[in-house]
């Protein structure tokens, strides 16, 4: 977008009204800020009144669909106020909030929100002063943002050229090896059929067109021969193993290495467990999407990962038996280039770009059926009371599913791309997912593939960075 | 539909003078659900109340709004008010128009659209409340009491006085703690073990007190009133029961140790009993020490290499196979007394402790001043027995100085020195002791009238300032400084110097884990309230004593032991606990079982619930928040994905219908 489209987008937003006041909503918790602007109160500071509170237990409460939900409602900015770290009533409701808060900035920056909207803060019950400063600050820095961008989606389809993505992607091979793979993995799953270590082999199988698989359960020898192996085995099948269990004691499940993540995550959060499994890792070619290698396949090596009860090769099969904790997952990605370009363009531009990819959104949630993170029985857009997420195929519903989505796997996503490449309308999911990633990467360390491990977002550290909150 | 009535007050001119009462009052009318509106000057005087109370049964309200001060304030005044008219109290609801409005906006326009929405907010939010009842929890009629210092100790005598049963663990083999090491005490200088000694032997004797020694906590589950305590006893190597502390063992044990009760300036054996008032009167066999070293590693026959002790006891106590005794106790309450210990830190080193053997810290000149102490009451130079002439103390090691030590004042320090000072005077009348302080701080009775006594009387030389340097000289501490009052450089060429070391908590995190208990920034743990709460923690039902909360002296320690045990006796005469009903509530149909919020909580309070079939086989697990434990922060609320989490009293409906009043009333501002 050049510098003129760019003021031509500002000034299409409507003119600001010269008297034009900002509305800010401040979600304050009960035990210090609250208590904090009631001192304000007792000693009379004066501050702007464009603020209105909303009292809570702790910002441990505050989910980030509570100040989307104030942006939806018109607010063109909210403060969020809580107990000074050390301080909460709770020990550590702020310091699990002050992760989940980094995070979820991030995002909205990210996706072009103006920062100046969107305020942190500590404010003691004693700092009367304090909140009355902040509230000055915050309306001042709201006042500078102007009234909140429509969530209108501007027409076209992608609006900026992101830069291309490249990568080496795993080693090739040919047919003839992909063959010996092919016959290592049917003997593999063979013998694990007839050892008994497991009732079934969740694998791929060929589908109707050349190049297309579809996930197939095999629970007897003879049907091994149907085990295919290639560029065609997209699905994650860690996906699929919740139900397998339902009949058997214990499944084998094929994978690829970025499938490994999510059957660790599976784990972790108790929807799978470890003895119930058998990993069989398979040397992978990398997949097609379209014509050409996934994106994520650009920066993979195809090696079965070390998690796995079993490794199958152009070699042959072994059993492995490596730490986990060792594991972690590999940190450049083709993507990165595209974030950092993205992140170097002002706020507008990111928010256009966000709004048309959301606006094209069907609401079919593909997505979330493709996630295998998204294990919820009814998911948070399907509930009614209260409905946090609009569902008319609508802004800004859009815009809050998609936001949310991000938020739930935030710390979790472990980049099987699954959700971006059954997206019917092409949005650029990955992205988003790819970015929280790194975000929870920088901050708080590597997600790893320890089941054992707890994840980011439900633990924290008392010297966690905080630089963003007053 | 809800009958809401909305009550707005004036609070004489505090809120009317800036917020246009009337105007609110007459908007408000046409909120949806608002049956009635009426105004009042003050609604929380007595006929305030009562126009809230009669409209309610006038009108068959359901729901109230009061807009008026904080609800911090007079939340509890107009939920009871409702309560009286036969309305759940948490079906009332306060509108903030005071503190966050009328005085601190004075735009009357402004104030008064705030005043509006604020009320509007409150209302949408109360006709989605729900009443609420407390929550009920049966009390177990037994108190559990960690560290048996003189705080532990008052705090199981006064419960144990009163009928309650009390469980006192102490990881020594003796109670007493500190206040058993100290020679006299100020301001009266009555003798330490005098007083504390009958205090002892009460616990060991009384039938309400089960004493464990040598003991320690290894977990703590349950909530208040029900909660579950694992104890581990330390194997002893001697049957307690048999032994008649007549002492043959230590005789013939080849094993010496410095003691650890006298600061190791005296020894003991490896079988040994403290000091000779200890309580339990029984000895200890050290395994560390011991000549059949690792004795708790079981490996069943084992030759020894040494039984000496065994063949002169004649009781025949010595057990060498002794193993750790696990002792699980159900109480009801909590007091947690581990007090404290001394820190040695790098401001002590820079003073050469540790270096020279004639540096001493507070708690071994305390050992040398006490009449049953290692020279008996003597004072004596540590490395060549000589009585000192020059002795220097030197405050505030390590204290106030955040950079090399801590940034707390130890508060006890300025006492003891002073003390210290005038009990070598008394016993080394030809001595001259000179004090390096900052500030003297003598806050409590009697107190500045004994530093006085100190310094005229006993001629104590007060040096305001920081010691420079000591330096070792010809068998001399050579201690250098300014006089920062007179500006003038001093030097002192000392027999001996004592160090007033920093106090620091003797727990370091593991007691205040294992009971969830906060610890502030240095450590003690941290009070529910600095001014309302001191004894009380933010875990219901466990309280604080002494020194493990903050640095404090035996009359501070001794009263705050008192109230913990006035506090946890409040909750043993009851049967039954009122908890506040703002707890969770997990949808278990849809809980999808990933227990990310059983990692978040931090009081433990959601459990793993097994879900049954027809057939009773289990089929899931779910998390079920147990209401007794769950304080109502609302953190696994935000971690449920699927929002399966609710949290009563701030309940997702509530949350979103406020957040629309506030956004749809945009206009409002506009208008
Ligand atoms: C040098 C010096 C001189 C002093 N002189 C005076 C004076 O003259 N007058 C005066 O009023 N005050 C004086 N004090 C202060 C006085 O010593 C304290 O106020 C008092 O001893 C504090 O008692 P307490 O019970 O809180 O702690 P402590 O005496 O430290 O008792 C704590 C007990 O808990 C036990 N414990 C710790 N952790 C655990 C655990 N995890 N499990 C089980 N048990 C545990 C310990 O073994 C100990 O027995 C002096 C202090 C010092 C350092
Ligand atoms: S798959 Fe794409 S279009 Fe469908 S719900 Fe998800 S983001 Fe929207
Ligand atoms: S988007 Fe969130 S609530 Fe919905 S299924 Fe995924 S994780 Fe669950
Ligand atoms: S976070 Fe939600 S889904 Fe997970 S265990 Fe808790 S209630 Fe169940
Ligand atoms: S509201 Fe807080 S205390 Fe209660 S169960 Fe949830 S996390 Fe635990």
């Amino acid at each position: 977008m050049t510098e003129a489209n760019v003021t031509a987008a500002k000034s299409e937003a409507g003119a600001v009204p010269e008297n034009w006041k900002p509305h800010i909503v401040a979600l304050v918790c009960n035990w210090c800020s609250y208590a904090g602007a009631d001192m304000a109160g007792t000693t009379r500071r004066e501050y702007p009144a464009n603020v209105r509170m909303m009292r809570f237990p702790c910002t441990g409460r505050m989910s980030p669909l509570m100040i989307l939900r104030a942006f939806e409602q018109g607010a063109d900015g909210v403060l969020v106020s809580g107990c000074h770290p050390g301080d909460c009533h709770y020990v550590q409701g702020n310091l699990v909030a002050r992760r989940r808060f980094t995070i979820f900035r991030s995002l909205m920056d990210f996706i072009g929100v103006d920062l100046k909207r969107l305020h942190f803060a500590w404010v003691s019950a004693a700092e009367g002063h304090k909140w009355a400063k902040v509230v000055s600050e915050v309306t001042t820095s709201v006042q500078e943002a102007g009234p909140l961008p429509s969530f209108e989606h501007p027409e076209g389809w992608g609006g900026i050229d992101l830069p291309e993505m490249t990568g080496s992607g795993p080693q090739e091979l040919d047919e003839q090896r992909l063959d010996a793979i092919r016959a290592n993995l049917r003997k593999a799953a063979s013998e694990v059929l007839t050892t008994e270590r497991a009732g079934v082999v969740i694998g791929y199988g060929s589908g109707s067109l050349p190049d297309q698989t579809h996930p197939v359960l095999i629970t007897k020898t003879a049907e091994c021969e149907k085990l295919e192996w290639g560029q065609g085995c997209r699905n994650n099948l860690g996906a699929y193993v919740g139900s397998a269990l339902e009949k058997h004691e214990r499944v084998a499940v094929v994978a690829k290495t970025c499938d490994l993540g999510a059957i660790s995550g599976l784990i972790r959060e108790g929807q799978l467990r470890r003895d119930q499994l058998l990993v069989i890792g398979v040397q992978c070619p990398g997949v097609r999407d379209g014509s050409g290698l996934a994106t994520k396949c650009l920066s993979c090596s195809g090696d079965p990962h070390p998690i796995c009860d079993l490794v199958v090769t152009v070699e042959g099969v072994q059993e492995s038996c490596e730490d986990p904790s060792a594991a972690a997952l590999d940190t450049p990605d083709a993507r990165d280039e595209q974030i950092a370009y993205l992140e170097s363009l002002p706020h507008e531009e990111r928010w256009q770009y966000w709004q048309r990819q959301f606006g094209r959104c069907l609401r079919c949630y593909a997505c979330r059926a493709a996630c295998p993170l998204c294990y919820c029985s009814t998911c948070i857009t399907d509930k009614h009371r209260p409905q946090w997420v609009p569902t008319s195929i609508d802004h800004p519903g859009n815009s809050t599913w998609n936001i949310i989505r991000a938020v739930h796997l935030a710390g979790r996503c472990t980049g099987c791309d699954e959700c971006a490449r059954v997206c019917p309308a092409d949005i650029r999911l990955d992205l988003i997912n790819r970015k929280l990633s790194l975000e929870v990467e920088r901050q708080y360390g590597k997600i790893g593939l320890d089941p054992e491990e707890k994840s980011a977002l439900v633990d924290f550290r008392m010297e966690d960075s905080e630089e963003f909150i007053l | 539909m809800s009958r809401v009535g909305v009550f707005v007050c004036h609070c004489g001119e505090n809120i009317a003078r800036n917020v246009k009462v009337q105007e609110v009052v007459e908007s408000s009318r046409d909120i949806p659900g608002t049956v009635v509106t009426a105004d009042y000057p003050y609604l929380c005087s007595a006929p305030g109340q009562q126009m809230v109370i009669d409209a309610i049964e006038e009108h068959d309200l359901d729901r109230v709004v009061v807009a008026a001060c904080s609800p911090q304030l007079h939340e509890p005044t107009f939920r009871a008010a409702a309560a009286q008219a036969g309305l759940n109290p948490h079906l009332c609801e306060m509108a903030n128009i005071r503190e966050h409005c009328s005085w601190v906006h004075r735009d009357a326009e402004q104030a008064s659209a705030k005043a509006y929405q604020t009320v509007v907010a409150a209302v949408e939010r109360v006709k989605r409340s729900r009443p609420l009842d407390p929550i009920e929890v049966p009390v177990t009629k037994r108190a559990l009491v960690i560290g048996a210092g003189v705080a532990g100790i008052r705090s199981a005598l006064d419960m144990a006085n009163a009928g309650h049963s009390v469980v006192l663990v102490e990881r020594q083999p003796s109670i007493g703690g500190n206040m058993s090491r100290l020679s006299e005490t100020f301001p009266t200088l009555d003798c330490s073990q005098c007083i504390l000694t009958p205090l002892m032997v009460q616990v060991s004797r009384h039938p309400n007190i089960e004493l464990l020694t040598y003991s320690e906590i290894e977990e703590v589950s349950g909530y208040v009133g029900n909660f579950k305590v694992r104890i581990r006893r330390k194997p002893s190597f001697v049957v307690a029961e048999d032994c008649t502390a007549c002492g043959d063992c230590a005789e013939v044990c080849p094993q010496p140790s410095g003691n650890e009760f006298d600061m190791a300036l005296s020894s003991r054996k490896a079988i040994y009993i403290p000091f000779p008032q200890a309580v339990p009167s029984v000895y200890t066999l050290d395994p560390d020490r011991c000549l059949n070293s690792k004795l708790d590693s079981p490996t069943g026959f084992r030759v020894l290499a040494c039984v000496k002790c065994d063949e002169v006891c004649k009781p025949q106590c010595i057990d060498f196979d002794m193993q750790p005794e696990f002792i699980e106790r159900e109480v009801g309450v909590i007091v947690a007394a581990t007090g404290f210990d001394m820190k040695l830190g790098q401001q002590a080193a820079e003073c050469g402790y540790g270096k020279h053997v004639d540096v001493m810290d507070g708690l071994e000149f305390e050992r040398m001043l006490s009449a049953s102490g290692p020279t008996e009451g003597e004072v004596r130079r540590p490395s060549d027995g000589k009585t000192p002439k020059d002795v220097v103390f030197i405050q505030c090691v390590g204290s106030r100085n955040p950079e090399h030590g801590v940034s707390y004042c130890s508060r006890i320090c300025c006492m003891y020195t002073a003390k210290h000072a005038l009990l070598l005077r008394h016993k080394v009348p030809e001595s001259r002791a000179y004090i390096f302080y900052m500030d003297i701080r003598a806050g409590g009775k009697g107190y500045e009238e004994f530093v006085h006594r100190a310094m005229e009387e006993e001629r104590v030389m007060y040096i305001r300032g920081r010691p420079s340097q000591i330096i070792e000289e010809e068998g001399k501490l050579k201690v250098l400084g300014v006089d920062t009052l007179s500006g003038r450089t001093v030097e002192i060429d000392a027999d001996m110097v004592v160090l007033a070391a920093a106090m620091e908590p003797a727990d370091h995190g593991e007691i205040a884990g294992k009971l969830r208990i906060a610890a502030d920034t240095d450590g003690f743990f941290k009070e529910a309230h600095p001014k309302l709460r001191p004894v009380e923690t933010l875990t219901a039902g466990i309280f604080l004593a002494g020194t493990a909360q903050a640095p404090k002296d035996i009359p501070d320690t001794v009263s705050q032991a008192s109230a913990a045990a006035s506090k946890g006796m409040e909750m043993l005469s009851k049967d039954f606990l009122e908890r506040d009903p703002s707890t969770a509530h997990v949808d278990e149909s849809a809980c999808a079982g990933c227990f990310e919020c059983l990692a978040v909580c931090p009081y433990g309070a959601i459990e793993r619930k097994q879900l049954l079939d027809a057939q009773g086989e289990v089929f899931r697990e779910v998390a079920a928040p147990n209401p007794a434990m769950c304080e109502g922060c609302g953190l696994c609320t935000v971690t449920c994905r699927g929002g399966y989490i609710d949290l009563e009293g701030y309940t997702d409906e509530q949350v979103f219908a406020q957040l629309g009043a506030l956004g749809a009333l945009r206009e409002v501002i506009e208008r």
